[in-house]
């Protein structure tokens, strides 16, 4: 980040912005996808033709003008499950993808901030967390939490955070670093700022950039993560998910049956959401480092 | 080297330390393991009590998370509430079939992520690169277990050509050790296809990246501009060197595997670790799921352990520092 860009307003940065978006087919691409996906989850009530938690029809039906994708082993109509699961499907991803990268970004500002003893236990730490199979200790976290926490949602949210915040905080750390050595850092140390002033007044604002990637790419991963979870059957059964949708396909043997309608649509919707935050989050970072966008 | 080996080594050892301990606290924070069978009116407070003596549960804490090292490190990993015999057992039976689809699925996933790897890399810019890239940056989107479900629904179900679940067709004695390996590698290809056709796309990228960073270094120009064969350089040169950091994060990629492993087994019903991992889950066998998520940690840091070894002997860099 230049130190041009400090003095540049909101409105101007959005318009460069916006700018680097149109030129970007992918990017382009992924912000059209994503928005679509966020105009679904919103408008969901007005889109979807039955309340999805409610018998609609006979069990096991095909697709029909009544029911677009059929019904399922209760009568639900799958596609109102599909509508609606777009709102849960993008609030964990959203929600456990920042709840990681608080965390991660916590970490990384301390371990590179303070360096030394408390650099080398956090990245050890680090370390040890990331050698580790993540969606199997994820797996573990919400099968235990779930015993005791009121909603298996919460469960999903914080076993997906816990489990995926090393990546951020090594990215985190490795800024710190660098920035940590800039003129302006020492001046303000020198004017007897606090190291947690100094941390989040001076080098957190200058982390944002990367902060804003993650959060955009973790979200994607997050609700892969989601997905895998709820698939295995770990989901909240009171918040139906796409994972969810293709989990009770495949107890109710829809894909031995060939009923393709239960279990194809979910995963085109979640394909398709993760690939548009995958192309915008490569987009934004072509914004923030400008040295790709020769490529 | 010796000291070099035996950091490593003792990193491993911590690593595994810490990684129990993990299963420990998260275990123990949920409280009571039996408040599953105490909310069973079958199951009297006597049993419960009985029980609870004999798991050591009326213990203090620390006791017990002593006790657990102790029976851990001991292969003693608790009792299956669901098939009422001890949880080593159970995956004695199992971890053979993961293994099996594991080990031979990520040699073969690396070979060829790095053979189209060098040559999407040296082509860079080509169609022939930007179709394979279209292909990967996809795949990174998709589900892993919903890839295994069109596999299975393709192949097994609307083409019948293997079969739907499974290791070996249940019911059949086999006349000689041939029948039981074909039918064996009947039901064995389809998810190991999965397991290839993933692990290949997410590796080919990084393979792709490190060869085009190898291209701008300046022994690759003498190269060149020495005269060299073109093939020469990019397989004696540039692939060489982009192996080395496959190798670093093979380990990493052995613990995606097994993530990928239970979902893909769980999809076809394939009777390895990570399908035991799913009806541990669905039977709420609490020991069971403790058992195989410390049994394939366990795998996890052993492979990292053997992966250093490797690259100890293949970088010299790392030898001498």
């Amino acid at each position: 980040m230049t130190m041009r860009e400090r003095y540049l307003t909101f409105k101007e940065k959005m318009s460069e912005l916006w700018f680097v978006i149109k030129r970007n087919a992918a990017a382009k691409l992924g912000l059209g996808i994503l928005i679509t996906i966020i105009g679904i989850a919103v408008f969901a009530p007005w889109i979807a033709p039955y309340n999805p938690n409610v018998k609609s029809g006979a069990i096991f039906l095909p697709p029909s003008h009544k029911h677009l994708l059929g019904t399922d082993d209760v009568g639900h109509d799958i596609f109102s499950q599909l509508i609606y699961g777009t709102r849960i499907s993008l609030m964990i991803g959203v929600l456990a993808a920042s709840t990681a990268i608080i965390i991660g970004t916590l970490i990384g500002l301390s371990s590179g901030y303070f360096g030394g003893a408390v650099d080398e236990a956090l990245m050890r730490l680090t370390d040890v967390w990331l050698s580790i199979p993540m969606m199997l200790f994820a797996i573990f976290m919400v099968a235990v939490l779930s015993r005791t926490a009121t909603r298996m949602l919460y469960s999903v949210i914080i076993a997906i955070a816990l489990t995926s915040w090393p990546g951020t905080a090594r990215l985190v750390r490795s800024a710190v670093l660098s920035i940590k050595e800039y003129p302006y850092i020492e001046s303000a140390r020198a004017v007897g700022a606090s190291s947690w002033r100094i941390m989040i007044n001076h080098i957190l604002p200058n982390v944002v950039p990367i902060i804003i990637i993650e959060v955009i790419t973790r979200t994607g991963l997050a609700m892969l993560t989601e997905a895998s979870l709820s698939f295995l059957g770990l989901g909240d059964p009171t918040a139906i998910s796409w994972g969810m949708i293709i989990h009770y396909a495949m107890i109710r043997n829809a894909i031995v049956n060939g009923f393709w309608w239960w279990f194809l649509p979910p995963g085109i919707m979640i394909s398709i959401t993760v690939l548009g935050v995958l192309l915008l989050g490569l987009g934004l970072e072509e914004y923030f480092n400008p040295r790709l966008r020769e490529g | 080297m010796k000291r070099v080996l035996a950091r490593r080594l003792v990193t491993s050892i911590i690593t595994f330390f810490v990684t129990i301990s993990i299963v420990f606290i998260f275990a123990h924070l949920s409280g009571d393991p039996l408040a599953e069978l105490e909310d069973d009116p079958r199951v009297t407070p006597d049993v419960i009590a009985a029980m609870k003596a004999a798991f050591g549960l009326n213990k203090p804490l620390y006791m017990q998370y002593l006790d657990f090292i102790w029976s851990v490190l001991h292969g003693n990993l608790g009792y299956s509430l669901q098939y009422l015999r001890p949880v080593e057992d159970i995956i004695k039976e199992r971890f053979p079939y993961t293994l099996a689809l594991l080990v031979p699925s990520i040699t073969l996933s690396n070979y060829l992520a790095y053979k189209a790897g060098v040559e999407t890399g040296w082509r860079r810019g080509s169609k022939f690169d930007l179709s394979f890239m279209t292909v990967s940056m996809f795949m990174r989107s998709v589900p892993y277990f919903w890839l295994a479900i069109i596999f299975l629904y393709v192949f097994s179900v609307k083409l019948g050509w293997t079969p739907i679940f499974g290791a070996i067709t249940p019911g059949i004695s086999f006349a000689n050790t041939w029948a039981w390996l074909k039918d064996y590698l009947w039901h064995y290809i389809l998810p190991f296809t999965v397991l290839v056709f993933r692990e290949t796309l997410a590796m080919l990228l990084y393979v792709r990246n490190t060869l085009i960073e190898v291209l701008r270094e300046d022994y690759i120009t003498t190269a060149k501009a020495k005269g060299l064969d073109e093939a020469y350089v990019k397989y004696r040169y540039a692939a060489r060197n982009a192996l080395l950091p496959m190798i670093t994060i093979l380990g990493m990629r052995y613990a995606f595997l097994i993530d990928g492993a239970v979902l893909t087994e769980t999809v076809f019903a394939y009777p390895g670790m990570g399908r035991t991992v799913f009806e541990a889950i669905v039977n709420r066998d609490f020991w069971l799921l403790q058992g195989a998520v410390v049994l394939l940690s366990a795998s996890v840091i052993i492979v990292n352990f053997i992966i250093d070894i490797i690259y100890l002997y293949l970088d010299p860099r790392v030898r001498y520092r």
